[in-house]
């Protein structure tokens, strides 16, 4: 049971959308975009969060498209997890898509909500690092197509009332080699204790994380090092490691120590499979 | 479908309603004008409540009520009074009810609980059941010396943590270890963990105007509900009336009552207008009790040839904030502390403690889940120091005729069955021969791991079942008994005893599904795996009851003597001619002669049970006898372990237990099966985890992890059937047990794969990654 009443708008275009949300803030309602509600109504139920409106953006077009423009995936922020895995464009990213949550949750989840998400692990904008995909952002001056590294700094960062409407991601990442690697504390579903994920583009490897800070990430010097031929697998995992000692938590999931063992396990085993392909 | 009796598979009676979704539970009683009642609890686990400010929610539309600790002036417990059910002047665990709030409906109670501010002075915690017995820890309970006993065998020992002490003393311990050439010892740590049955725990009340208490709930104590809340709020035992329908699972954790209580204040707060309270998942894993968590160190020594000499165990029962069921967790482990096996010399503690935990109650296995972890891991690390095979180690040091528990009771093949046959059957089963560590490749390794079990039930001296039986005028009978239809499917057990002794379809067997305590004959809980017992030898009473009667009846009308009468498909015949008989349906409402003259009335039978020979234990030595049989089997589990990630997967799970005489295989197999799913979760992820300040970590089930379906491995299952002389068609209760040695045998498998001792509980791959490494990089 949510313990507050609160407004619900479910408008049909992004210029409705942003309308209703910048009058409902000015009206002190603190409205929220809504997508497929499995946090906000989690979170409302328990009182960690509260809301005197939500805007539901599920019924506005762009923000549900799938699909293929020339050379780009488009993903629409109101398509849910299973509508992700389920057309399976990008491997990738349905790998990733179909190891969050449970199968019920991922019918309910939006790759927006996901990338929005107050939980810290976001998933499924680990392949939109690697693959620098573009993010189109709805806002009161119409539409903004900007590179994700600008608005997602650990998590996504957005105006006030701006909302994101899709991702678009360049072709030819699709077709790369890849690799996804989910550790959790012990079973198949939960948070993870690391997600590590990448493509290797033109024999150069890519990585991202999440489970292993407080927020997902790809950072160059990482990927530096992993890439370093001068070195054993081993020894690249040992610099990655110490190197990533610094912003890897402790919490109910795993140590930062056991989550290091993790890390470096999975690292050694990654450049293993991809060493030959 | 077979239609009679026992040995064969039934289905259950409640079946169709349950899978149609037609079964109706507690709260699917809801009556108009019905008020919500909702809690508000504490965030710290040990503070004093300096101030709980009301105000805001009082004045909120549609709040009835509020209560809180200041308004309340009962103090509660099954064995030791120690508990306010709403907390007073201080809380003691994370969770605790503070304040409840009566409301029109739960959007609004919820609303006004969110109002209520309450202002807390934190106290330093006890966080372990080892910290609460330290020189000068924090005591929880200062009044522990004033606080009333409720039976005679509970222990407090006043300025410190301990609500109670059980000890064995058997043999000479000093003797016992002088005669070992190995001795092995070792600390295990068990954390608590829930129960997480589907429905959560909820009441209902009323009190109508002539004063009579009516009480829903969702429990496996119907009778025990009405016999506490007539002694705690003052009461006439027959003005309370309590109702359970279908209970969605309680694995022991609806055999206490809080609710209830809580549900009866709140009705009252509102002048008797009928209220209802359900546990959030959240309160229900950390509001309402949970499972005992355990410390232990054992020191257990054997000769060179094997032979187990003596055992010296302390165990530290971590009840939590409160006593509730600790001291008879406390006890069953006494009872049966030695695992299945014969020790001449035996010492054992086993101290109740007090923690600032959430309080802890029964939960399938009732306490020897935990013990068996450690005595098992303690029996495979004596084994492989004497480099014998663990099974074969069992073998020798099995009970056996003539040998003498814990508390002296001399075991007979009746009262303890066949350990050694089920260990033999188990070996077959799990292939054993094969070896228990084979490296298979890719850093896998197959490992096995072996434990056994025993468990006899812990009841009072003194408790009763009783079955009322009545008669349709066609023949068919009704069957009314008390106990409580939470899954084990007992009420068609109860129906295969009284067609097998009454020769009768068992479709034309009635049962009463849900129990109302003002019709249905008292059964003392629906615990303990004793209701096939209890309630079985009160069916058969019942069944001789009538049988008795009918012979009578039918003796005067066939003209004949009654001994010479059989009944059979609901006929009474003639032994020696059977084409002489009478239908039931001519005679059970009374028998009408051709010129209408009727004799007799209606046929009612009635049979009643009393646990005869069971002692309270002695305070001193222990000795004594706890429960009527044991129930004994062996387990196994087959693993796959990853050397190099720490990760493992259920390969199978194996139960050979003696059930003494299978009445409905197949559901004897589930619930073996259910057990080891419950055994699996508890010795791979089931626990809770506390912060610092004694918070629960693990309150939803984001975080609090039970098995998934896909995790399943492949279940064997066998019984061994050595008759139990005293019980009906000489069953042995396996309700509970399957879960008893799984996670000990999870243990075993997993210390052979990884080549480290494992004796704390989850084995999650960080833990032991933690004990085989020390955590080093």
């Amino acid at each position: 049971m949510i313990s507050f009443d609160f407004e619900y708008y479910r408008p049909d275009t992004l210029k409705e959308a942003v309308d209703i949300f910048l009058k409902l803030d000015k009206e002190g309602k603190s409205p929220v975009y809504y997508g497929g509600g499995t946090e906000l109504i989690s979170m409302a139920r328990v009182g960690s969060q509260s809301f005197g409106a939500v805007v539901d953006i599920k019924n506005i077009p762009e923000c549900k498209v799938l699909g293929f423009n020339a050379d780009t995936l488009c993903l629409g922020s109101a398509i849910t997890l299973s509508d992700i895995t389920e057309a399976n464009y990008f491997p990738l990213l349905s790998k990733t898509a179909g190891r969050i949550a449970d199968h019920t949750m991922q019918g309910k989840i939006t790759f927006g909500g996901n990338l929005a998400s107050t939980i810290i692990y976001r998933e499924t904008v680990l392949p939109l690092l690697l693959t620098n995909a573009r993010l189109t952002v709805a806002g009161k001056n119409g539409l903004a197509e900007v590179e994700i590294g600008q608005v997602f700094k650990e998590r996504l960062r957005l105006q006030k009332g701006e909302f994101l409407v899709k991702a678009t991601i360049d072709k030819k990442f699709l077709i790369a080699p890849y690799f996804h690697v989910k550790k959790t504390k012990n079973e198949k579903i939960d948070y993870p204790l690391i997600t590590a994920e990448g493509l290797k583009l033109d024999g150069y490897v890519r990585i991202a994380f999440s489970g292993l800070a407080s927020y997902p990430f790809r950072e160059a010097n990482i990927e530096n090092m992993l890439n370093d031929s001068s070195l054993e697998f081993s020894q690249r995992a040992d610099k990655i490691v110490q190197a990533l000692s610094g912003v890897i938590t402790s919490d109910l999931y795993g140590s930062a120590e056991y989550r290091k063992y993790v890390l470096k396990n999975t690292i050694v085993n990654i450049l293993e499979t991809l060493k030959d392909q | 479908m077979p239609k009679t009796g026992i040995g064969v598979t039934v289905i259950r009676k409640e079946a169709c309603n349950k899978v149609t979704g037609d079964a109706k539970y507690t709260n699917d009683f809801i009556s108009v004008g019905i008020l919500t009642a909702k809690m508000v609890t504490s965030t710290c686990a040990h503070a004093a409540i300096k101030k709980i400010d009301i105000a805001q929610a009082s004045s909120l539309p549609g709040v009835r009520a509020i209560i809180t600790g200041d308004n309340c002036s009962v103090i509660y417990g099954p064995l030791l009074e120690d508990r306010p059910p709403l907390a007073h002047k201080k809380v003691r665990y994370y969770g605790e009810p503070i304040a409840l709030v009566v409301a029109d409906n739960e959007f609004i109670a919820s609303q006004a609980v969110f109002l209520i501010k309450v202002e807390y002075e934190p106290l330093p915690v006890v966080n372990s059941p080892s910290e609460a017995i330290r020189q000068g820890a924090v005591i929880l309970h200062e009044n522990l010396g004033s606080y009333k006993t409720v039976v005679e065998d509970v222990y407090p020992k006043p300025g410190t943590n301990i609500c109670d002490q059980k000890q064995i003393r058997k043999g000479d311990i000093q003797k016992g270890f002088f005669e070992s050439d190995i001795i092995e010892e070792a600390r295990f740590i068990l954390p608590q963990s829930d129960h997480i049955a589907m429905e959560t725990r909820t009441a209902q009340a009323k009190i109508n105007a002539d004063g009579t208490v009516f009480i829903r709930s969702a429990s496996q104590a119907p009778h025990g509900i009405k016999k506490e809340i007539s002694k705690v709020f003052g009461l006439e035992e027959g003005k309370v009336i309590v109702e359970v329908p279908f209970v969605g699972g309680g694995f022991g954790g609806k055999a206490s009552i809080q609710l209830e209580l809580l549900a009866y204040m709140a009705s009252k707060a509102v002048g008797g207008r009928e209220i209802k309270i359900i546990n959030s998942r959240e309160n229900d894993i950390v509001t309402s009790p949970c499972r005992m968590g355990l410390e232990a160190i054992i020191k257990l020594g054997a000769s060179k040839d094997g032979k187990l000499k003596a055992i010296q165990m302390t165990y530290l029962v971590d009840t939590g904030a409160y006593s509730d069921t600790g001291p008879r967790l406390a006890r069953a482990i006494a009872v049966d502390c030695t695992g299945p096996y014969n020790i001449d010399n035996v010492w054992c503690d086993v101290l109740c403690v007090y923690t600032n935990h959430p309080y802890v109650t029964a939960f399938r296995g009732f306490g020897h889940a935990s013990y068996t972890f450690c005595i098992e891991r303690m029996i495979d690390k004596l084994a492989r120091r004497l480099q014998m095979d663990p099974a074969e180690f069992r073998k020798i040091n099995s009970l056996l005729p003539n040998h003498t528990t814990p508390t002296q009771v001399k075991v007979t093949e009746s009262n303890f069955g066949n350990l050694v046959a089920c260990i033999d059957k188990l070996k077959t089963l799990i292939n054993w021969e094969e070896g228990d560590r084979l490296e298979i490749g890719n850093d896998k390794i197959k490992a096995k791991g072996m434990a056994c079990l025993w468990k006899t039930s812990n009841s009072p001296p003194d408790e009763v079942s009783g079955v009322f039986l009545t008669f349709n005028e066609d023949g068919s009978i009704n069957l009314n008994c008390g106990c409580v239809e939470y899954g084990p499917a007992m009420k068609t057990t109860a129906a295969q005893i009284l067609s097998e002794k009454l020769k009768m379809d068992i479709n034309r067997i009635y049962v009463n599904m849900d129990v109302n305590t003002k019709y249905s004959p008292k059964h003392w809980k629906t615990v303990a795996s004793m209701t096939t017992f209890m309630l079985g030898r009160a069916v058969l009473r019942a069944a001789e009851d009538v049988i008795r009667q009918l012979k009578s009846l039918a003796a005067v009308v066939l003209r004949c003597p009654p001994e010479n009468l059989e009944v059979e498909d609901e006929k009474i015949y003639v032994k020696s001619d059977p084409a002489i008989f009478l239908n039931f349906k001519d005679l059970v409402h009374g028998y009408k002669y051709n010129n209408g003259n009727s004799v007799e009335g209606q046929i009612l039978g009635r049979g009643s049970f009393i646990m005869s020979d069971i002692n309270v234990l002695d305070k001193e030595t222990g000795k004594g006898k706890a429960g009527p049989y044991w129930t004994v089997g062996a387990q196994a589990v087959e693993i796959e372990f990853d050397k190099k990630e720490y990760t493992y997967r259920f390969i199978k799970a194996a139960t050979v237990m003696d059930a003494g005489n299978l009445l409905n295989p197949s559901m004897a197999e589930s619930l073996v099966k259910g057990g080891m799913c419950m055994g699996l979760g508890l010795g791979s992820r089931e626990c809770f985890n506390y912060g610092p300040e004694g918070e629960v970590l693990d309150t939803s089930l984001r975080s609090y992890k039970v098995m998934h379906f896909g995790e399943t491995p492949q279940y064997l299952v066998e019984f061994v059937e050595t008759p139990q002389l005293d019980s009906p068609y000489e069953a042995r209760g396996i309700a509970e047990h399957g879960i008893i040695g799984i996670p000990a045998a999870l243990g075993n498998a997993l210390s052979v794969a990884v080549q480290a001792e494992l004796d704390e509980l989850p084995l999650v791959p960080e833990t032991i990654w933690r004990i085989k490494t020390g955590g080093v990089l």
